[in-house]
């Protein structure tokens, strides 16, 4: 950077000019400076001055104070995200190693339901169905044995029929 | 060389938040930037509130200085804050001019001045347009060079030249008309 002081203005005006107008811009410039230099503008009042620096200690005072103010704020702000990064990372972590969550409430029909492996108590209905083929199923058993008529065919079928009628009337409900 | 490594001192002090630092600054400048704010403004009232406000804004802002020549970030920051007038007063004249006539003469550029006895370079100031009469001041009273100032400005050095060559004539010929 070229400071006022070492600046050559005629070699400046050259490099736009010819060298006879940059001479006269040179003194052009010359001659409007003198002007300003004979009208010397007022000087800041000392009390200014005074005022001036006053407020300058007083803004560097407050910037003084008012920092760990900042550096408090700054700090619960990095506790808070600390805090919450550790929340987040301890669910996460919990979750990597405990079994899947079962959506329980969503379901309208009741846990133990799905959980027991006794349906006959579970549901009247489904006790009286369970009855009624154990007893068909035995009869079958029987008639295919041949312990209750010499007719095993004829009685098999009517039993094969009766345990589709008690079928279709159990989802008929 | 020794006052610049004065002012390389002053300014780390500054930046360390060392008000006799600001102190010598402000005595340093304050002349140099005081007439820059009252050639511009021709207000000694207003060039007291710019002047203050130029210092309480360098308080603020110094932590940004990031070296290189210290005039020219000190008068782009004063440059900023009397355009920054120079908008506010635009405002006021608007809102002025919408409700009350009778002011509109406290903004004609020649008359603008306050109660302050103004000298004669002064109205011819008046004269020149705004942005040549900051370019004028910027040259006098940075003592930048003319490649700082188009620097600050963002324009080519030939546009500088040009700007403050027919200004400073065009202000030489005012003085030369109405005082000889």
């Amino acid at each position: 950077m070229i400071s006022r002081n070492e600046e050559n203005l005629k070699d400046l005006f050259e490099k736009f000019f010819d060298s006879e107008q940059a001479e006269q811009a040179v003194e052009d410039i010359h001659k409007a400076e003198q002007i300003l230099r004979e009208y010397p503008s007022p000087e800041p009042d000392d009390q200014l001055i005074a005022n001036i620096k006053t407020d300058i200690a007083a803004t560097l005072q407050h910037k003084k104070t008012g920092f760990p103010i900042k550096a408090v704020y700054k700090a619960a702000a990095v506790a808070a995200v600390l805090v919450l990064a550790a929340i987040i990372g301890v669910n996460l972590f919990q979750k990597d190693h405990s079994e899947p969550e079962r959506l329980a409430k969503a379901s309208i029909i009741p846990t133990a339901i799905w959980e027991s492996y006794d349906i006959a108590a579970d549901d009247a209905d489904l006790a009286t169905l369970t009855a009624e083929i154990e007893q068909v199923e035995g009869d079958v058993l029987s008639t295919q044995l041949g312990e209750n008529s010499s007719n095993g065919l004829g009685e098999s079928t009517e039993l094969e029929t009766e345990l589709i009628e008690i079928n279709s009337d159990f989802w008929k409900g | 060389m020794a006052e610049n490594d004065d002012l390389v001192r002053i300014i780390i002090g500054c930046k360390r938040g060392d008000s006799e630092c600001f102190s010598q600054l402000v005595d340093m400048y304050a002349s140099r930037c005081y007439a820059y704010f009252y050639r511009l403004t021709g207000s000694t009232a207003v060039s007291d509130d710019l002047l203050s406000e130029l210092f309480v804004r360098l308080v603020e802002k110094i932590g940004s200085f990031k070296g290189g020549s210290f005039e020219s970030w000190l008068f782009k920051t004063a440059s900023n804050i009397f355009n920054d007038h120079l908008r506010d007063k635009q405002r006021e004249k608007r809102l002025l001019e919408a409700g009350k006539k009778q002011l509109e003469s406290k903004e004609q550029p020649v008359k603008s001045f306050d109660n302050d006895k103004f000298d004669k370079l002064q109205t011819q100031l008046g004269r020149l347009d705004t942005d040549t009469r900051e370019m004028i001041m910027l040259r006098f009273y940075s003592q930048l060079s003319f490649r700082e100032i188009s620097e600050m400005r963002s324009e080519p050095i030939g546009t500088t030249l040009s700007k403050l060559h027919r200004g400073l004539k065009k202000l030489r010929e005012l003085m030369e008309l109405h005082y000889d």
